[in-house]
């Protein structure tokens, strides 16, 4: 142990005399650790921010949002989604606890004494904040009363309330909705942006037949639904058979594509992936290329100095190192300089990174992991491709060393 | 029993086809405390046999007894154990570690000894550069010494531990006449402390320090 450890300190010498080939190696290693060190922390940051959102959006949740696939893409609003649509799915899921229509009016006109703000009037049943897990923080909730009754009160999304009442206490004030007079009874707690860039606290929630009768001149058309079961186990099973309700309710020839969507927390996952997968691969092609680059440089360099220090090589043999001794320190040599290229690598990678959250709001997350990863990496780099020259140096013949 | 014993060591070379027999039955005893050189023209075979008793190297045939063990058919291992323990080398061209300080230089072979005490070396090896008188040089780099120094801690390298034979090879080839008296006078003055000294050489000033002189011609001692 004590020989071990009294060679690996002639590596460190090493590393400190060869300065040049020290820079050259560290600077290659660290290139390579540090794009790696990236794309495991943006592993990780997208799959916290799966996560986060599956945990947002409900795990145990299904969305069903009018309108078929096709239609949406080129982006027409048709609505096929009944209000007895919702009531048949009600009788026929007992497993469900909570199935709340909404129908939403974008970019409506919303109006406190002199300012005005446009938002989205979403139409809900009481069952908004237990539908959206999304809780009233000031004021109360809509009551059943207040959608039996078509009254005219609304809860307010934070963002509304700083546009239109700054400091001011909003719950019992009247706004103007597309010119009614509408009572403000509760405020939502804030909910940040989605990964879209959407304003989630941009919107007011009204009672749905409020909206649907007195603003849409609509009876019978939803433009989504929520459905949430006590047992989210079951829900990849709930989703099809809903799939296959609404199918039936609608007509659909078998051939036919749905006239709706459905949107699972699969669905996010999915939606994520696809957003940060190609920058992953980006940077997994660009990290794996230049840490074998790195792998070369480090063994062409360790190659030329074995040859340069072949006289050093024959000396320490003279006094008695091993053929084994000396393949340790120069896989010594390689390890610790492989092992500063990782360190700052991912020193490195964190600059980056918080760059690359700047320019591009991609989620990175930090952890233990990301570090560990890169270590293991760049110790790895320094053995497989330190091995050949350092092998070369221990099989030198102490004559032919000594003698050159 | 002497220190080295050789039998009709022979060693040839292979230089494509062509064997190239350099040494041709070498017969040589070298007792506990002689102080002995060997000379010989240039070829003559002189490096070749010191590669062999330094144990770098092994005969290609006869028999080689050092320390009462036969060095023939020891394995490249058990070689680099024996010239750890029993030799310190001495060269032309003093082959001390450019990057390392003189006291590190010195403490070379300790690295590679079977159970090192570090302490106990760092010790002994300030001991032995005063008595080569460098004790105030422990921190310089050889670049930063003269001829006659490196070649000092060189030699204070070979007796860090405490070695049966001292082996050196033209130990004064680069040195000017006055440094090589200094550097043959301290050899001496360690065959006079009981250390085994042999010393190759084509200097017969240089041989004249030895107390007996071998002459090596076409790889076989005359006289
Ligand atoms: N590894 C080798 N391969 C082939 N031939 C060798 C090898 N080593 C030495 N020789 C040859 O063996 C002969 C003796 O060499 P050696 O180095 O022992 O001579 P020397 O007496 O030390 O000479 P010098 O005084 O010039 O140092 C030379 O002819 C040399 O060319
Ligand atoms: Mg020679």
């Amino acid at each position: 142990m004590e020989r071990f450890a009294a060679i690996l300190q002639q590596s460190i010498l090493a590393v400190r005399a060869f300065k040049l080939r020290t820079f050259f190696c560290v600077v290659s290693v660290a290139l390579g650790i540090s794009s790696i060190t990236i794309i495991v922390a943006a592993t990780e940051g997208a799959f916290k921010k799966a996560f986060d959102m599956v945990a947002l959006f409900g795990p145990d949740s299904l969305l069903v949002i009018s309108g078929s696939e096709e239609a949406r893409a080129i982006g027409q609003r048709e609505k096929t989604l009944t209000l007895e649509d919702v009531q048949a799915v009600r009788e026929a899921f007992p497993g469900a606890y909570v199935v709340a229509p909404s129908t939403a009016m974008p970019d409506t006109t919303i109006a406190y004494r002199d300012k005005k703000y446009q938002s989205i009037v979403v139409g809900s049943t009481s069952d908004f904040s237990r539908a959206w897990t999304w809780p009233v923080v000031e004021g109360a909730d809509l009551t059943e009363d207040d959608v039996r009754g078509l009254r005219n009160v609304a809860i307010l999304g934070s963002h509304v309330v700083d546009e239109l009442f700054g400091d001011e206490d909003p719950v019992g004030k009247y706004i103007f909705v597309k010119g009614i007079p509408v009572q403000v009874v509760g405020v939502l707690s804030e909910r940040g942006t989605t990964p879209t860039g959407q304003n989630m606290d941009n919107r007011l929630i009204m009672p749905i037949t409020t909206v649907m009768r007195k603003m849409q001149n609509e009876r019978k058309y939803v433009s989504v639904f929520r459905v949430r079961f006590v047992d989210q186990n079951k829900l990849i099973q709930y989703e099809e058979e809903l799939r296959l309700l609404l199918r039936q309710r609608h007509r659909l020839a078998p051939d036919a594509p749905d006239s709706f969507r459905i949107i699972s927390p699969k669905e996010i996952i999915k939606f994520l992936a696809a957003l940060t997968g190609s920058l992953v691969v980006f940077l997994g092609i660009v990290g794996i290329i230049s840490l074998v680059v790195a792998g070369f440089v480090l063994a062409n360099l360790f190659l030329l100095s074995v040859r340069e220090r072949t006289k050093e090589i024959g000396i320490r043999r003279s006094v008695g190192a091993k053929r084994s001794d000396i393949r340790l320190q120069f896989l010594g040599e390689a390890v610790t300089l492989t092992t500063l290229g990782g360190i700052i690598g991912f020193v490195s990678a964190l600059g980056a990174s918080r760059l690359l959250t700047l320019i591009a709001a991609f989620p990175i997350h930090f952890s233990w992991k990301a570090f560990v990863v890169g270590l293991l990496l760049s110790w790895f780099v320094g053995i497989a491709f330190g091995l050949q020259p350092a092998s070369r140096a221990a099989n030198l013949e102490p004559i032919e060393a000594i003698r050159t | 029993m002497p220190l080295c014993v050789l039998e009709d060591v022979k060693k040839t070379y292979r230089i494509g086809e062509d064997e190239v027999e350099v040494l041709k039955g070498i017969n040589l005893q070298v007792e506990r405390g002689e102080f002995i050189a060997i000379m010989g023209p240039s070829g003559s075979g002189k490096t070749t046999l010191m590669n062999i008793i330094g144990c770098l190297d092994i005969p290609s045939s006869g028999r080689y007894i050092l320390a009462d063990k036969e060095v023939t058919h020891l394995s490249d291992d058990e070689l680099s154990v024996l010239r750890n323990e029993h030799i310190g080398f001495v060269f032309q061209n003093f082959y001390l570690l450019p990057y390392a300080t003189v006291l590190e230089n010195v403490l070379l072979p300790t690295l590679y000894m079977e159970h090192s005490k570090n302490g106990l070396a760092r010790k002994r090896a300030r001991e032995i550069l005063e008595l080569v008188g460098l004790s105030d040089r422990a921190k310089f780099k050889p670049n930063q010494l003269s001829g006659g120094q490196q070649q000092r801690v060189a030699i204070a390298r070979a007796l860090i531990n405490n070695p049966d034979l001292i082996l050196a090879d033209e130990p004064t080839g680069q040195l000017d006449s006055k440094t090589a008296g200094e550097i043959m006078d301290l050899l001496a003055k360690m065959n006079e402390q009981g250390k085994t000294v042999a010393v190759i050489t084509h200097d017969a000033g240089t041989a004249a320090y030895a107390r007996k002189t071998l002459r090596i011609r076409d790889g076989l001692i005359v006289d």
